[in-house]
Formats: C-alpha cells, structure tokens, sequence
C-alpha cells in the first residue's frame, strides 16, 4: 500500500512526541504532584478523532503519560471529534453525544473518566514556575502584565463583538434582532393558521358543489 | 578512496564471497570485520547520542518512534532490542511493557552498552531491563523467547546478515515480529544526490569536530551505502523463514522500517 505523505513525514510521531512532551510537563508542574496517575497504572486510553488520519494512544507508566498512535493494545477507546470532545467537558454531555452519534466508547468508560479528572484537576501555579527561571520580581511583574493584558483583552473583545453586532443590525441591516425574528415567527404562524382556514373552507365548498351536482 | 564509490557504489555485498565482506567500501577479511566495527563504536560509544542528534537533526527520535508504534509492544511482551547501543528503545519499550514484561538490551559492543546501561539507570529504568553482550549471529537465548525483536541501525554493522536473521527468527516465539530500522536508498534520485553530498562531505566533518573521530563517521557514510536496499533486505528476511515480511520508507527512504513475522 503506497505512503500518504502523513506517513513519510511521520506527523503521528511528530504529533505524539510533542503532545507526550507538553503532557508531562504539565503534570510535573502540577501541585497535586502525580499522585493522580497512580489508579491508571498501566492503562492506555486511545482516542480517534475524525480530524486525524490515526489514533492518539494514551499510556500510565509510572509517573508518566506515554503517546503513541498504537492502536492495537487499549482498556478504552474513544471515537469522536474534537468538537466534540471539548463538548464533553460537561457530564450531561455524555448521554446526548452518543445519542446523537458523536461518541463512541468501546471498552472500560471509568478509565476514560479517570483520565478526563486528571486533565481538570491539573492545578499549576504559572507565576511560582516562572519565578523559579526567571526571579521572584520579574515573574510578579510579568504575572500582573499577563492578567492586564488579558482583561485589556477580554474587554476589547465584549466590546469589538458589541459594536460589530450594531453596525450590522442597525446600521448595516445585514442580520436582525431576536425580537424581529420573534415578530417574523409569530407572523408566520398567523399566515399558517389562516392558511389552514382557508384550505378547510375550500375543502367545505368543494364537498357541497359535488353534492349539488 | 571516498571519490571512486561516492556515486556509483554497489548497495549489496553481493561482491563479498565467502571469506570476505565489507568494511564500509573496504573489502576484508570476515573475522577482521568485527573488530574494526568494534574499534569503530568503541570511539563514538560517549558521543553517540549527541551525535545522532546532530547528524539527524533530531529525525532519528521520530523513526525510533515509529518502530515503536509498528512493534504493536503491550504489557507482559518479553522485548530484545538488538544491537540496542544507548538504549533508546528499550527506554520506551521498559515503560510500555510494564512490570510484567522484560526487556532486553542486547549490543556486542561493551563500551556501548556500559553507555546504554548507564543512561537508562539515570533515567530510573531498573525494574525490567536486562543487558546482555551478544552477538546477533550467535543469539545466547533459548528457541522462541521473545514476542518482539528491534535491531535499530546495527544490521549494516553484522558481519553476516542471513546468520543473523536465522538467529533472530530462530529466538522469536510463534506469532512474535521482528523490526529492522536502517538506513536504505532513498526513492528520489535528488535526494540521493544530496544525501550523498551530505554523507560523504559534512557528516565526516561534523563527526571530526564534535566526535573528534571523522574516520568513524566516514565509516558510517560508507556502511550506509553498502547496507541491500530495501527489496533486497526484504529478500534476506524471507529467506531467513519470516513471513508477511513488508518496509516503510521514511524521509524519502533515507532510512526504512522492515517488519516480518514469524508463525
């Protein structure tokens, strides 16, 4: 079977390297420590995403996460997407996804949920990771620029969605209001009920001109 | 000596007979080989990682990581990584084979396998490790022993490949594969221009300043191009008894991974 260039430029394992790396990091700067790794021991968690051409497996061993994009040995499979798997952050997104086809779980769903605590209770103090590269002084005074620049943010972005929506409601008129769609809907209806009437009517008439006849 | 092999050199030892074969582009005597090989990684044996780093740009850790996710390894699987030098994959394989499995790290070279040795007790993988120092024509381990065998860039190095694929199928269990990572011909004839500019002209040089021993890497340019190609190596493995046998090229063919089974 020929190589996809996927293959020959080896994107799995590149993907894999760099996820395994970040994983671990992260884990390493956690402040509950890796202790949450400990019940996983040894098992492997692979998901397949249908924006990827292969499987991302996720394996326990020891105080680590392995990656590969093996796919032959696992205690829990899920097949999703990635909009998806962001929608099941939620718990009461679990039942409504599958209904709707857009998970699949094959195998054991308690590892799957051990390893989705493990990825939210990851709690790591940024400033104090810093602090320990760069200096107590600088990370402060980088950590206070940080939540600045990201409230500037967060403000400039309520603010550019707010004037973007009135330039195209009201001066544009390129998108209406919730109010007019309600108007919109409830004319419709009115149109439909008379609709309804008026075919009732012709059905009436019609009866009584074959009865004449 | 370099000039008259660097374009059209033979990429068999189909000219070796019976009591030669290749050093490199140099023809001598079988049980010469061994100790030259030997003398060979017994110089490059501290700088070897880094060197790999270096002359691969990295790219060896994802070929490394591809045999990995080829081997199809799961917990319990008992692993020979031959001629397994600083010990790469059996790292991994330690890790992925847990506690119930075994891996073991076999190279015929001391210096490499002390370096081996070393690198992964600091890396604290004591638990399933073992070394032994073999030579993988001569296999010390009892008929169908392993569920998996690598031998990752040390093939081109055996004086006699068809023993040394006897021995590995005769150690693999039933249903056990065998995964040959080694440099091949690249598919693209520019490619292969440019590899060989780049074997022949800044490896050797690289290895000089940073290795302080450009003979060795000159050796390694020269091996590379001796080792069979692809099909031809795919040949050797069915004619040691491996079945299902198939490669993958990666990068071009730079380097490829075999794969065959043994039933």
């Amino acid at each position: 079977m020929p190589q996809t260039i996927s293959q020959q430029l080896m994107f799995a394992q590149t993907l894999s390297a760099i996820l395994e790396t970040v994983i671990n990091q992260f884990l390493g700067y956690n402040l509950h420590g890796i202790r949450a790794l400990k019940p996983l021991s040894e098992k492997t968690l692979t998901i397949k995403l249908a924006e990827l051409p292969f499987p991302l497996s996720f394996t326990v061993s020891d105080e680590k996460i392995l990656v590969s994009s093996n796919n032959e040995d696992n205690d829990c499979c899920l097949i999703t997407s990635i909009s998806s798997l962001i929608e099941l952050k939620k718990e009461q997104q679990l039942t409504d996804l599958i209904k709707k086809d857009k998970l699949d779980i094959q195998g054991d769903l308690k590892v799957a949920q051990r390893f989705a605590d493990i990825a939210q209770t990851l709690d790591i103090d940024w400033q104090s990771e810093l602090a320990k590269r760069i200096g107590d002084i600088p990370a402060y005074k980088l950590g206070q620029l940080g939540r600045k620049l990201l409230k500037t943010l967060n403000f400039a972005g309520t603010k550019i969605q707010a004037d973007a929506s009135e330039w195209l409601i009201h001066q544009k008129r390129l998108i209406i209001t919730a109010t007019e769609m309600s108007y919109f809907n409830h004319d419709v209806e009115d149109v439909e009920q008379q609709v309804s009437a008026l075919s009732q009517r012709l059905d009436k008439l019609t009866k009584h001109i074959s009865k004449l006849s | 000596m370099m000039s008259s092999h660097d374009q059209n050199h033979p990429i068999n030892n189909d000219s070796s007979d019976e009591k030669t074969t290749h050093f490199g582009f140099q023809t001598v005597e079988k049980n010469e080989k061994e100790s030259k090989v030997a003398s060979v990684f017994h110089s490059v044996a501290q700088q070897y990682d880094v060197m790999n780093d270096l002359m691969s740009f990295g790219i060896h850790r994802l070929w490394k990581r591809f045999t990995i996710d080829a081997s199809g390894v799961r917990p319990g699987n008992k692993v020979l990584d031959l001629a397994g030098g600083t010990g790469d994959l059996t790292a991994k394989f330690s890790q992925l084979v847990g506690r119930e499995g075994k891996v073991i790290l076999a190279d015929i070279n001391s210096s490499m396998l002390n370096v081996g040795r070393d690198k992964l007790r600091d890396l604290g993988l004591v638990q399933n490790i073992e070394y032994v120092q073999a030579n993988a024509q001569y296999l010390p381990f009892e008929d169908n022993t392993f569920d998996i065998i690598t031998i990752a860039f040390g093939l081109r190095n055996v004086t006699d490949k068809d023993m040394a694929l006897r021995s590995m199928y005769r150690v693999l269990k039933p249903g056990g594969r065998l995964l040959v990572l080694e440099f091949s011909k690249p598919e693209h004839e520019l490619v292969n221009k440019a590899y060989d500019f780049y074997s022949f002209n800044i490896l050797p040089k690289i290895g000089e300043l940073v290795a302080k021993d450009g003979d060795s890497y000159q050796y390694l340019a020269e091996s590379i191009r001796m080792h069979p190609d692809q099909e031809t190596l795919k040949t050797m493995m069915d004619a040691a008894g491996f079945e299902q046998t198939s490669f993958k090229n990666l990068t071009g063919g730079v380097v490829a991974l075999h794969k065959g089974y043994k039933f």
